[in-house]
């Protein structure tokens, strides 16, 4: 459904997205990952043609945004940050509006969408008088009007409580499981990425990290916590040896290739250090993007 | 589509309130001076200097001879002041709003958008001047009698005064009034150029008002005097100069052709400005 190849994006002199190939397969769940400033907004706008690459091709459902716009965005839908609507217009005033961008809408679409995100009776009140979490869903139902095959949510859950967070996530799982929408979403709640997501991108500093498919990232080694009162003389003497590759915070050990906790155990006991505990903790996505954006190398890196 | 996106953009200029300021203030204003016209001794020189002419003041101090001089300063003062509010607003408030970024995640050209925002603004613009010469007259026909038409005025280097029938007078008060409109086309497209680049909208109206004072200013300098048709502010002047008799309609139909292109060029810096720009929050 998209297509980034080689995309570099400059602004001024500094480059904001770096050497992007990514691909976002049809009906997936797409997680993009990155820090504040690691490109993921400006990728969004490339693929939206709001920004234009500097350099590298961008497409969507196979058109290029930057000379066929027309059809790239014929069927997408996008939902942004904090959903910006003609506040002194009603709900469904912005939506006839807004769908007049895309191709003529029938009332009927309008009001069955308006149905699908439960708008319905609030949608002829201005959106001067909506909540945040309704604006949240005029902001899905401006997206669904043009009957799309992908949507881009661009850090949907920011600005919403716990509560509305959870709706959010709902709605996008319903989105897929009952549209069968393919959904790109950036995100920094990693939580939210790690229950809705089927594959991820990680981006730092505008370079893509990693990308691959949530379960092969769960499934993948955690990180080896290792308790010991000299934490630095028990891994200089397991590196030695050849069991670790790295170690991190004074309390993790990454195991090298084909070596287990049970190695380093005997390799400490046998060097008279004292070890209080040695686990292998569970991989979480959040564990897993800590170590890429800190430069410590993930088994699953692609 | 276009038409409905036209009407879109129609909606969303005459939904807010801030649209209906101008309006507001031109019947504020003409109220006020036609109050201070009816009873301070300003119409007292008017109908000596008619009389200075050999004219019967009774004739002419009328609804026309009236409505002129209540349009006059607000074609000078305020009109400018409310179109380029509004056509600094159209691209630049959307843009400041976050709502550009709505409409472009759609399958819309931005040249299409802006044309069609374009349309609306002139469209504004048309409805003002439209509305603020029809409630002077309006207005002025309340507390004086339809009679003939007095003008008196000056526009560089000349002096203009124009005694007309009311037939004659209510004809040159519509076209004047028609070239009124194109005056505040084109400060519109001036400040609707500004707001195609990534400003503030008050930056944009801010920009739009000093070309046009800065005009004013330089035009007014005796120096540039052999240059006046290289500013806008001359050519403004036109709708003016139809009461002069006779008419100077070449120099007329020079000015507004200007005028014109004025427009077109504003239009076409701006959509290229705003197709190179990126869209961001």
């Amino acid at each position: 459904m998209i297509s980034l190849q080689n995309v570099r994006k400059r602004f001024g002199a500094i480059d904001a997205v770096q050497d992007l190939t990514l691909t976002v397969p049809r009906g997936e769940i797409f997680g993009l990952l990155g820090h504040n400033g690691a490109g993921k907004s400006t990728a969004i706008g490339m693929m939206l043609g709001q920004v234009w690459p500097t350099r590298g091709e961008v497409k969507v459902c196979g058109h290029d945004v930057t000379t066929q716009r027309a059809r790239a965005l014929a069927r997408v839908g996008a939902i942004f940050e904090t959903p910006a609507f003609y506040d002194y217009l009603s709900g469904r005033r912005n939506l006839e509006i807004l769908c007049q961008y895309s191709a003529p809408t029938p009332p009927e679409r309008i009001r069955e969408v308006v149905d699908w995100v439960g708008l319905t009776g609030r949608e002829q009140s201005a959106v001067k008088t909506y909540s945040h979490g309704m604006r949240a869903r005029l902001a899905i139902a401006q997206a669904l009007l043009p009957q799309p095959e992908l949507l881009i949510f661009d850090e949907p859950g920011s600005g919403l409580d716990p509560e509305g967070i959870a709706e959010m996530r709902g709605t996008i799982i319903r989105l897929h499981r009952e549209l069968g929408l393919t959904i790109l979403l950036s995100s920094h709640l990693l939580s939210e990425v790690e229950q809705i997501c089927t594959r991820i991108a990680v981006l730092n500093q505008g370079r893509k990290v990693f990308e691959g498919r949530i379960a092969d990232v769960k499934a993948g080694p955690g990180r080896v916590m290792l308790r010991t009162p000299d934490f630095a003389a028990a891994a200089a003497q397991l590196r030695e040896r050849g069991i670790i590759t790295n170690s991190a915070e004074g309390k993790f050990i990454t195991l090298s290739e084909g070596r287990t906790t049970a190695d380093a155990a005997k390799v400490l006991v046998e060097a008279n250090l004292p070890v209080d505990g040695l686990w292998q903790e569970e991989q979480t996505l959040e564990n897993f993007y800590l170590s890429l954006v800190r430069g410590e190398s993930p088994a699953n890196d692609q | 589509m276009f038409f409905a996106q036209l009407k879109n953009e129609l909606w969303k200029l005459f939904g807010k309130k801030r649209t209906y300021i101008g309006f507001g203030a031109f019947v504020l204003a003409q109220t006020v001076m036609l109050l201070m016209f009816k009873y301070t001794h300003w119409q007292r020189e008017v109908e000596r200097l008619l009389a200075g002419n050999g004219y019967l003041a009774n004739e002419y101090i009328s609804a026309l001879t009236v409505s002129l001089v209540m349009v006059w300063p607000q074609i000078l003062l305020l009109m400018p002041l409310y179109v380029a509010l509004v056509g600094g607003d159209l691209v630049a408030k959307e843009a400041e709003d976050g709502t550009l970024r709505m409409i472009l995640s759609r399958p819309i050209s931005r040249l299409r958008l802006l044309q069609v925002k374009w349309l609306a603004g002139i469209i504004f613009a048309a409805v003002l001047v439209l509305v603020l010469g029809a409630i002077a007259l309006g207005f002025a026909r309340i507390y004086f009698p339809w009679k003939g038409m007095f003008v008196f005025g000056q526009t560089q280097p000349n002096v203009t005064f124009g005694i007309f029938t009311p037939e004659q007078g209510l004809t040159l008060y519509v076209v004047s009034t028609l070239f009124s409109i194109v005056n505040a086309v084109t400060l519109l497209s001036v400040a609707f150029m500004f707001s195609c680049y990534n400003m503030k909208p008050a930056a944009a109206t801010i920009l739009a008002l000093s070309f046009l004072f800065s005009n004013m200013v330089i035009q007014h300098i005796p120096f540039f005097e052999p240059y006046q048709n290289w500013f806008i502010t001359h050519h403004f002047e036109s709708w003016f100069l139809v009461y002069q008799t006779p008419a100077p309609w070449a120099q007329i139909l020079q000015s507004e052709i200007t005028l014109a292109a004025t427009c077109a060029t504003a239009f076409i810096i701006g959509a290229i400005g705003f197709q190179l720009r990126d869209i961001k929050t």
